[in-house]
């Protein structure tokens, strides 16, 4: 990577003359990037870290120091490929020992000699060049190796099983299964604690149980009939002989495969209670790999077609094992049998074999690899990591949604640059929960909230959605949050952050909520309309199902006289006038609404006198609109004596309304349950003075055929 | 009027910065663009407004470049005058700031009729 292109060099100091006498004294064998404080050679580095070869960095800058930018070279592990350079005229020893042990390379005092910057620069360049070089070669040399030893083992046990004419998954199955009870030891018990190389080294050798095998007559090995005594004394000889074959080995004693592999081929017939082959061993004598194996075996025998027998069900084959019908194993192997019975089922079944062209099993090696302290991470996935940042930073810039990556520990966040910019805060924020910029957009409650929904999901179901409000240049928003926790893969698992997205959804949500009361209302008169009166009504009757309630409806008498007299848009003028009055003089909790034509519709709670709030409303109504006398005719119901069903209700005022009109009209009616004689408690009759002009007998409006 | 003899006008160590940056022409580039240096600017006005950490930061910049350009007389009492900020010792910081004011003047001075004679 090194040879095409020229090496960058970030250079840190607050004196613009500082850094270009450094930038002349390097010449131009270098491209120099230049930052004037410690927060912007952050930025830098937190956007190429990966392309950064050294960095040149001050002590005492504004913003933040050399040391600030140390510390976070370490927090975000930088400092392991990036090699610094301090410049400073601070000599003080303890200021000196501090910068090394944070991990500096080499430190230069001021006054600059351009001969000893030079060499500085040149030396350490080159001697990180080559531990890469060195990084990169180790890499690909242990993958090769551990490839190529995993495919001899494969190689190895599937001779053995041609020989012993078994399926060809036998070995596969013991591997898998064998890692399957050891994880599950670990979540159980303390007691052992395998490592992930301690899993990986007993699976695999795991997978040469049998290797002795090899020594045993195949007549004897594949006799579809029972054994005598005598061939299975001789059959028993295996598990000694693979122990030996593998003690004759002339090297590699030492290597702990080796020793697992002989603890294994050697004891995996012992049973706990010391009645197996061929020492006897009894309880924990026995080592847990070999204990592991021993179970891993039973069950696979016991699944499989054999040529003495037919393969059982997974549920027979353990509860034989846990019957102790194919010997006594330690309790706590039945137990993590038990637990780990289901994902031991749909691994026996699945025969898939380490396929070492599937990028997967790379990946998986790699990431082992990676994390191995000695192993830096290598140039070409370095690549894939820049070109996989490139393709985020695009796609973030492209979707103006604020992206972020949380970290729990250390405390970090990492927004995209579209969103730090939008959000006026810097792209990494560290201890963002004591943040007074990140507390004062998103606010301490939000915050938590958050963080409380993150930490309660779990690996299998990570995603989290939060909608909630944040204050930008003190104006609030609604913000739609989505993100994804994230656990590593330990057990049990461990939150260790998330990465998310936030969405502006203000307009949206602003827009829906316009439209949602736009939808509720009657243009016209501002009251609700009878869709939404209704919903509110019923929900009013929901919540209060112990209250007494009225619903009226009322129509403006001779209505149609306005209209046909003064024309439409003075009729709706007197609409417009009637549901003002009836806003005015509702008591607060009353709903009203227009139903439609002049017909309108109220409705509300009462403790006693209904009758009394009625006579005060229908007598607010009466009155004029200019030169045309306005009065009404209601009829009422109570869910006192009709329950609470909104249907029955609309019904049966609409009937005492029917009465009211029927009764000469200005009056209203109660419903009495009788819709042919519905009670008028107090009518004031309307004297015939008081009818407009033309409203004579034999109007259309009085038939009551209209209604 | 000669590098050199600019040189001894600010009182500072001619060899000294050619044996560090190896030439004439680099050595007049930066004694030059020293008159652009707003450090000195910077620490007048933090001093004058009583910003202590931002007027230790000027003057420790003012220090690093007079080291970087061997003009001792200017590097002296700028080295000191950072060490009195360092520790806010305003008391000592005084009559330090008055004797950086006029090195500082007799550095740009020199600089500027170096610069009139080319």
């Amino acid at each position: 990577m090194a040879e095409n292109r020229k090496q960058k060099i970030l250079i840190a100091d607050d004196s613009e003359m500082n850094r270009s006498i450094l930038a002349d004294m390097l010449g131009d064998d270098y491209d120099i990037i230049e930052v004037e404080n410690g927060r912007e050679a952050v930025v830098v580095l937190q956007k190429q870290a990966a392309q950064i070869d050294l960095v040149l960095l001050d002590i005492v800058m504004p913003e933040m120091d050399g040391f600030g930018v140390l510390k976070a070279m370490n927090d975000f592990r930088w400092i392991e490929t990036t090699p610094v350079i301090m410049i400073s005229a601070e000599s003080a020893p303890a200021r000196v020992r501090q910068a090394y042990e944070l991990g500096i390379t080499d430190f230069i005092s001021r006054p600059f000699d351009a001969v000893v910057v030079h060499h500085r620069v040149v030396n350490t360049l080159f001697m990180y060049a080559k531990q890469k070089k060195l990084a990169n070669m180790v890499t690909d040399q242990v993958l090769e190796k551990e490839k190529q030893s995993a495919m001899m083992i494969d190689i190895l046990s599937h001779i053995v099983e041609f020989r012993n004419e078994e399926s060809g998954w036998h070995v596969q199955h013991i591997r898998v299964i064998t890692e399957l009870i050891l994880k599950q030891i670990n979540r159980m018990t303390d007691k052992y604690k395998f490592s992930k190389s301690d899993i990986a080294v007993i699976s695999t050798a795991a997978a040469i149980h049998d290797v002795g095998k090899i020594a045993i007559p195949g007549e004897i090995l594949n006799k579809p009939g029972r054994l005598t005594d005598e061939e299975f004394a001789i059959m028993k000889t295996h598990a000694q002989v693979g122990a030996s074959m593998l003690k004759a080995l002339p090297v590699y004693q030492n290597e702990p495969l080796v020793r697992r592999a002989y603890e294994i081929c050697r004891w995996h017939h012992e049973r706990y209670d010391g009645r197996g082959y061929p020492d006897g061993l009894k309880g924990d004598e026995i080592p847990i790999a070999a204990q592991v194996v021993a179970l891993a075996d039973v069950y696979d025998a016991l699944t499989s077609d054999r040529v003495y027998k037919k393969a059982f069900s997974h549920e027979k084959a353990v509860r034989m094992i846990l019957n102790g019908e194919c010997g006594q194993f330690n309790p706590l192997l039945m137990d993590c049998l038990r637990e780990a019975s289901d994902s031991i089922r749909i691994a026996a079944v699945s025969n898939e074999i380490r396929d070492w062209n599937d990028p997967n099993v790379l990946r998986n090696l790699t990431e082992e690899l990676m994390q191995r302290e000695e192993m830096s991470a290598s140039d070409r996935t370095l690549q894939l990591l820049e070109h996989e940042r490139m393709k985020y930073q695009f796609f973030a810039d492209m979707s103006q949604e604020i992206q972020f990556e949380y970290t729990v520990s250390p405390p970090s966040v990492m927004i995209s640059e579209w969103g730090a910019r939008h959000l006026g805060l810097d792209e990494i924020i560290r201890d963002p929960h004591h943040d007074e910029k990140v507390l004062a957009i998103m606010g301490a409650e939000g915050m938590q909230k958050l963080a409380g929904l993150l930490r309660c999901s779990t690996p299998k179901k990570p995603i989290v959605n939060f909608d909630c409000v944040i204050r930008l240049g003190g104006v609030e928003r609604w913000m739609k949050i989505i993100a994804r926790a994230t656990w590593s893969k330990d057990e049990p698992p461990v939150y260790t952050g998330a990465i998310g997205k936030a969405t502006d959804i203000h307009e949206t949500r602003v827009k829906m909520a316009e439209l949602e009361e736009l939808a509720a209302h009657d243009t016209m008169t501002g009251l609700y309309n009878h869709r939404f009166a209704k919903l509110r009504i019923q929900d009013m009757m929901a919540r209060k199902p112990e209250s007494h309630f009225a619903l009226g409806i009322f129509d403006v008498d001779y209505f149609k006289q306005a209209n046909d007299t003064y024309g439409h848009m003075f009729g709706d003028q007197v609409l417009i006038h009637v549901a003002k009055t009836l806003k005015r003089n509702m008591r607060e909790g009353t709903v009203s609404a227009r139903v439609g034509g002049d017909e309108f519709l109220l409705f509300f709670e009462y403790r006693e006198h209904v009758d009394l709030a009625i006579n005060r409303i229908f007598n607010s109504l009466i009155g004029n609109y200019e030169s045309f006398p306005i009065s009404v005719s209601m009829g009422v119901a109570k869910t006192q004596m009709l329950g609470m069903d909104y249907d029955t209700l609309f019904h049966a005022a609409d009937q005492a309304l029917y009465a009211a009109k029927r009764g000469g009209r200005r009056q209203f009616r109660f419903y009495d349950g009788d819709s042919s004689n519905t009670l008028s408690l107090i009518t004031p009759i309307e004297s015939d003075a008081a009818k407009p002009e033309g409203a004579a007998a034999g109007d259309p409006e009085e038939q009551p055929a209209d209604k | 009027m000669t590098l050199q003899e600019c040189y001894a006008a600010l009182e500072g160590d001619y060899e000294s910065v050619m044996g560090r940056l190896r030439t004439e022409r680099l050595v007049q580039k930066f004694v030059l663009k020293f008159l652009d240096d707003g450090s000195y600017a910077l620490l007048v006005d933090s001093m004058g407004s009583g910003n202590y950490d931002e007027a230790f930061r000027a003057a420790h910049t003012i220090k690093g470049v007079g080291q970087n350009l061997s003009f001792n007389k200017l590097f002296e009492s700028s080295h000191l005058l950072t060490e009195a900020l360092r520790e806010k010792n305003i008391e000592a910081a005084a009559p330090l700031y008055e004797q950086v004011k006029a090195d500082y003047a007799q550095t740009v001075d020199a600089i500027r009729a170096y610069q009139a004679s080319l």
